[in-house]
């Protein structure tokens, strides 16, 4: 009999929040083996194994088919895979782990405060200074993505893997793509949300892979897994 | 990615000798330009949407490089590498692998490695004679490699350009307008904004502000801008200077008072987008256009047609060539003739060969001024595929 792997954070708020969901669910996501371990089950579900793995090591597994389902974020699928349609389906938003992926400039540029604003002034901005705007953030795909979309071509992307906020104000960027939930850590920095600079508005997923192998006794425990969290979900 | 058969080798490297040898016998010189390449080249050039499609990486000294996606920047570098100043005229050849990422995944007409056969012409100045022997050459040579049935695309930015000289607006919305012209959502948009006043799109209390700024005294205006930020508790970070804010407050500002752009106009710029057709009879819709629009188009018009003799004197048949005013739009670093030869059987998404003329790259890549370049680039597995009967050729979902 073949088990379905499904893929949970391993630390932090993002663990309990899942353990809490599985709850709800009547589930009972458990560890195997010392509280530190990284292998668990789910009670009521023997068919299950649980891996607790960190929540962008589990879109990685995800694109390769490594497990059969996971929880993480929109923000770190959409970053890792080029072609999360096809890799990976989004089977069902999880209500927590939410965060914003925005574009946001010094509060002082007055003059910039849409996409096609900042595309005028990188050209001004190149003009005066020899070197293109630079965007500090971990999005590099998400980043490139959605400047693409909005025309700009005039910017180069640096590749910033924390304090992302405090790459303006350090002269080590111009601009930032980076995550927020209420916006406080953004005008902390003295940092403003562009107009139509929001990216993507994430949150935790569980989240199939496509290419992963898939039987019958598989497909029928997800769809277990997936009845039980939307009865769940809907009882709160 | 299937690994490469010895029998595609051989069919492969007897072919780049065809076209080779049509390229030399016209007099461009062979060269081998390297297939690793610093990355920032070509991000200046195309910018950083290149590195979607491009293998960039990181050696151990740090330095950004990349696998070549195409072989023009590499043999305009190559050329200045020779002739810093490019005083000298020069025409080149190459064949060659390139390398590009292909986010749906590779298959035979979109592999991720390919070898590209193709000419680059150098500080020639007969502009228009120069680009047709471009296309006469690699016509021929891709005849004398059998190819049949091909059909010839082509396009002129230098029409649009002209169009924009010709009509009444400030040279901003032209440079703006030019700008968008490569992403056909914005330019709409952007035309719709000249249109209904630019001041509209602005919030109320930012356009109440500018609206108050000195445009004739600099000092002034920034001292308006210092006293703005201070009042509403701004603190002035990062490395874009208050002097720089305030001159790009000042174009909104001249943006606001400005007459907006007339509707026939923008329905003008509208209707040149959309001219198409046999390349031949094409010629009558841009003259009627440039009789409403001006001199400068009239010329461009002019010049359009002359290429159109060329053409035809270097024996290109016409009969079947297409022109599209928004054929290039994709191709930022094109900034006058473009053209593409297509099969039916491929799709116009997968172009056995194209080229056009650039005359700013070299420039971008490190010379002194302008030089004037017109060049082509041959698909080659492309080319051994229509030959042989199109393996795999048909299925591209409109992918370039």
């Amino acid at each position: 009999m073949s088990k379905l792997i499904l893929a949970v954070p391993s630390k932090g708020r993002l663990m309990e929040q899942c353990t809490e969901i599985f709850t709800r669910a009547g589930l009972t996501l458990r560890k195997i083996g010392h509280a530190r371990g990284y292998r668990g089950e789910i009670a009521e579900l023997p068919e299950v194994e649980v891996a607790f793995i960190s929540a962008s090591e589990i879109a990685a597994y995800l694109k390769d088919g490594r497990i059969h389902l996971g929880i993480t974020g929109e923000d770190l699928v959409r970053e890792q895979m080029s072609d999360a349609a096809t890799r990976v389906k989004l089977e069902r938003k999880l209500g927590f782990g939410h965060a914003d992926v925005v574009v946001a400039v010094p509060a002082c540029w007055i003059d910039v405060t849409t996409m096609a604003e900042l595309d005028e002034v990188s050209a001004a901005f190149r003009r005066e200074h020899g070197r293109p705007l630079r965007v500090a953030t971990k999005y590099l795909n998400i980043t490139r993505q959605f400047f693409t979309g909005k025309g700009l071509s005039n910017y180069r992307v640096v590749e910033s893997l924390g304090a992302t906020e405090g790459t303006p104000a350090a002269g080590t960027a111009e601009l930032i793509v980076d995550i927020t939930s209420t916006g406080e850590t953004l005008r902390a920095n003295g940092l403003r949300i562009l107009d139509d600079g929001v990216i993507l508005k994430s949150e935790a997923n569980l989240v199939s892979s496509n290419v992963a192998a898939w039987a019958a006794e598989t497909n029928a425990t997800r769809d277990a897994i997936l009845s039980r969290l939307s009865r769940g979900q809907t009882s709160v | 990615m299937a690994a490469e058969t010895a029998k595609a080798f051989a069919a492969l490297e007897r072919q780049a000798q065809v076209l080779m040898s049509a390229f030399i016998a016209a007099g461009h010189e062979a060269v081998s330009p390297a297939v690793i390449q610093p990355a920032r080249y070509f991000l200046d050039v195309i910018g950083e949407g290149l590195r979607a499609r491009t293998y960039v990486f990181t050696d151990p000294d740090g330095d950004e490089l990349c696998l070549r996606p195409d072989l023009t920047v590499p043999t305009c570098r190559l050329h200045l590498e020779r002739d810093a100043g490019a005083q000298q005229p020069a025409k080149y050849c190459y064949n060659g692998a390139a390398f590009r990422f292909q986010p749906q995944g590779s298959d035979s007409t979109h592999p991720r490695e390919f070898r590209q056969a193709g000419i680059e012409n150098f500080g020639d100045t007969e502009r228009e004679a120069a680009d047709a022997e471009t296309v006469a050459l690699i016509l021929s040579a891709l005849r004398a490699a059998g190819l049949q049935g091909s059909q010839l695309r082509i396009g002129d930015l230098g029409l649009f350009r002209a169009l924009l000289k010709s009509v009444a607006m400030p040279e901003r919305w032209r440079q703006l307008l030019m700008h968008r012209f490569w992403r056909p959502d914005a330019f709409r948009a952007e035309l719709k904004r000249l249109v209904s006043g630019t001041g509209q799109a602005l919030d109320p209390k930012r356009r109440d502000f500018v609206a108050t700024l000195d445009e004739t005294d600099r000092e002034a205006a920034q001292a308006q801008v210092a006293a703005y930020l201070d009042d509403q508790g701004i603190e002035l970070t990062g490395s874009r200077s208050l002097a720089e804010i305030t001159e790009s407050l000042l174009w909104v500002a001249a943006d606001a008072k400005a007459a907006p752009l007339s509707p026939e106009t923008a329905a003008m710029i509208e209707r040149y987008v959309t001219v198409g057709g046999p390349a031949l009879r094409v010629t009558e819709d841009l003259r009627t256009l440039a009789k409403a629009a001006g001199p400068d188009m009239t010329r461009a018009v002019d010049t359009f047609a002359e290429r159109l003799k060329l053409l035809s004197a270097t024996g290109v048949d016409l009969k079947t060539a297409e022109f599209s005013a928004e054929f290039g739009r994709n191709l930022e670093y094109y900034t006058g003739f473009v053209f593409e030869v297509v099969l039916p059987k491929l799709g116009r998404a997968s172009p056995v060969a194209g080229g056009g003329r650039y005359d700013r790259l070299l420039k971008a890549v490190g010379a002194p001024r302008d030089i004037a370049a017109v060049g082509a680039a041959v698909h080659t597995e492309r080319l051994l595929a229509a030959i042989n009967g199109g393996s795999g050729a048909a299925d591209n979902g409109g992918r370039a």
